[in-house]
């Protein structure tokens, strides 16, 4: 029960801070832009919690269900864990560098620049949002199907 | 993809409707204290096809495995929180509508109480059909 309440937290929270960036990113002043990413701060402590509870609880279970220490699955799941945990800061970074810039132009007019339209809309830090969140859901699949 | 598709594939949508409408809730709240009207009607939208995933996986497992008469608290919970919370759902995203359109801040508190209360019920529910209660 807590490694699903768990990992309902690392799943929803992502989804949440998700939805939170497209709306960001899709406002049309940087004040809204800069308001919505801050936002994600508030949600991150869920995906925290999220995050240690599906690895401490998981290896619990692990221990506790008599799953062979050579399970293919569970370890292709916790790798999968360490890579949607690096690419969701490297994301988060490049949100933060976002909402900086997002801040300063609030500050001085509230008017969008290039500059920020391309930062939001940069190419490799969707590219790293994304390949998190499919990470993500390629440890749903692996705990559900248990190949 | 065939081999595993029985039981996989009721299960896999069951809980990714479940998750995304969770996330989908946790994001409406946020943005509803926090006083952008637009953000939670975005939000709440995503609710809604993730609220029909959810259902749908749940009456295909329930069709498969012949629990639809089960007796069982958890399953009980579950089919309590999800189906009678479409009526919270759809309220919630008439009052954003409503909020978006008047900008009345009563509109915004009652769209983040219906949140939070649909958020509080969804997390029981989680709980009680993970923890198989009863």
């Amino acid at each position: 029960m807590l490694h699903v309440a768990s990992a309902f937290c690392f799943f929803g929270g992502s989804v949440a801070a998700g939805v939170l960036n497209v709306l960001a990113v899709r406002a049309e002043r940087p004040s809204e832009t800069a308001f919505l990413l801050r936002l994600i701060r508030v949600v991150l402590p869920v995906v925290f919690v999220g995050v240690l509870g599906t690895f401490v609880f998981g290896i619990w279970l692990w221990h506790r269900l008599g799953f062979p220490i050579g399970a293919g699955w569970i370890w292709a799941s916790l790798a999968l864990w360490v890579v949607a945990n690096a690419l969701g800061g490297i994301g988060g970074r490049h949100q933060e560098r976002s909402r900086e810039l997002a801040e300063r132009l609030a500050a001085e007019g509230d008017a969008s620049t290039a500059e920020l339209r391309a930062l939001l809309r940069d190419p490799k830090g969707t590219a790293v949002s994304y390949a998190a969140g499919v990470a993500t859901l390629a440890i749903l699949v692996l705990m559900i199907w248990k190949p | 993809m065939l081999a595993f598709s029985r039981p996989f594939w009721p299960l896999f949508l069951h809980v990714l409707g479940a998750m995304t409408l969770y996330g989908a809730f946790i994001a409406a709240v946020v943005v509803a204290i926090a006083g952008h009207a637009r953000a939670t009607l975005s939000s709440l939208a995503i609710a809604v096809p993730a609220w029909l995933v959810t259902l749908a996986g749940a009456l295909w497992i329930a069709h498969d495995e012949g629990l639809g008469n089960s007796n069982a608290t958890w399953i009980g919970i579950g089919h309590l929180v999800l189906e009678p919370g479409v009526v919270i759902l759809l309220g919630s995203i008439a009052c954003a509508f409503w909020w978006t359109r008047s900008g009345k801040a009563v509109a915004g508190r009652v769209v983040a109480g219906l949140s939070l209360v649909y958020l509080a019920l969804l997390t029981v529910a989680l709980l009680a059909m993970s923890g198989k209660w009863g």
